[in-house]
């Protein structure tokens, strides 16, 4: 057995810099050269590690937006759509599935991401019919296409 | 210098063919023996034959979406009816494999199978060893079919249980700011209360229409 108390008891009757001191060097005991061992060095640099931690909690979500998406638009691209297609029609027809969940299933459940993708696919279509109507020339408006067809 | 010559004999040469082609006879052009062919190899290639009313195709001339084929509202809907029967029928059976869930819990949303751990970062009002039923569920898929809520699906058809497991602490996390030049520092340890969750079953009842 090792008895920690008396030697910590003896080490506390001091003054609380040394405390301090270890407090900052245990953050720092990884790093590299002598920022791990003098405590000058080591404050500046512990400091800067804690900024950039809390900083990177706000980008990690960012970064990983990111990479949600570009993985969404390589797996629409292959059932032949563009991501922002498959995003706004998915809109559209109100299914609220997120990005993340949305490359989750790209990656691991493959058919009912292509079920997506045809659900997409069938609102666009339903879009353009509604937006091209009978295909007849509202009344005081002439188009260049549909006179053409 | 001697290509802008020959340019110029070529650009020549061409309204003499397009003059020869009305059957205008210029009996001085054929004198000369212009129209040798060794010079009208280098003539473009072969007016192509355009019927009259030609549109070239550009953005305008058709819509830039591929041509729609209508399906008649009946057919539609007997063919919607088919996939619900046999959708139903798998329900039935139970010939669906494991399902899986994408359900929304703690603002945000977890792809879940049963018996999947979920780590929530905050407390929930149940203490542990609670069953819960998550009841925002999005999107339930099996081997054969996937069925996807518009943006939920109903509460008699799908039915997520989980059960409280286990609730702790997060790791101390140190927040901190700093100005340089501006004695500006804060640091804070920020400790979050997490819950674990066990995903017991995911259930769907035979009920779509």
């Amino acid at each position: 057995m090792v008895f920690l108390t008396l030697s910590c008891w003896i080490r506390n009757r001091g003054p609380d810099r040394y405390w301090k001191v270890q407090e900052v060097l245990s953050h720092a005991r990884h790093f590299r050269g002598r920022k791990s061992r003098c405590y000058s060095l080591a404050v500046r640099a512990v400091r800067r590690a804690f900024v950039y931690a809390t900083k990177a909690r706000r980008l990690k979500r960012r970064n990983m937006r990111t990479l949600w998406i570009s993985r969404i638009a390589a797996a629409s691209r292959e059932h032949g759509m563009k991501y922002p297609v498959l995003i706004h029609n998915l809109v559209k027809s109100s299914v609220e599935v997120n990005r993340r969940v949305l490359s989750d299933l790209a990656i691991t459940e493959p058919k009912s991401f292509l079920s997506l993708a045809k659900l997409a696919r069938a609102r666009q279509q339903e879009g353009f019919g509604v937006a091209l109507g009978d295909r007849k020339e509202p009344p005081g408006v002439f188009s260049r296409i549909v006179t053409l067809q | 210098m001697a290509l802008t010559l020959r340019n110029g004999c070529l650009e020549m040469l061409r309204t003499c063919r397009r003059v020869n082609s009305r059957n205008v006879n210029i009996p001085v052009l054929n004198q000369m023996g212009i129209l040798s062919p060794a010079l009208l190899r280098h003539r473009s290639s072969q007016r192509i034959k355009l019927p009259l009313s030609y549109v070239p195709p550009t953005s305008l001339s058709r819509p830039p979406w591929p041509e729609l084929q209508s399906i008649s509202r009946d057919e539609q809907e007997r063919q919607h009816q088919a996939v619900v029967e046999t959708v139903n029928n798998l329900l039935e059976k139970e010939a669906y494999g494991r399902l899986f869930a994408v359900v929304h819990f703690a603002s945000r949303q977890w792809k879940v199978t049963n018996e999947d751990l979920i780590l929530i970062e905050n407390h929930i009002d149940a203490e542990c060893g609670d069953r819960i039923r998550l009841e925002k569920v999005l999107l339930v898929g099996g081997e054969e079919f996937t069925l996807i809520g518009r943006p939920l699906l109903g509460c008699d058809l799908v039915r997520v249980e989980a059960t409280v497991i286990e609730k702790t602490e997060s790791w101390p996390k140190v927040h901190m700011r700093f100005w340089k030049r501006h004695r500006f520092q804060k640091k804070r340890i920020i400790v979050q209360p997490q819950t674990v969750l066990r995903v017991n079953t995911i259930e769907v009842a035979p009920r779509l229409t």
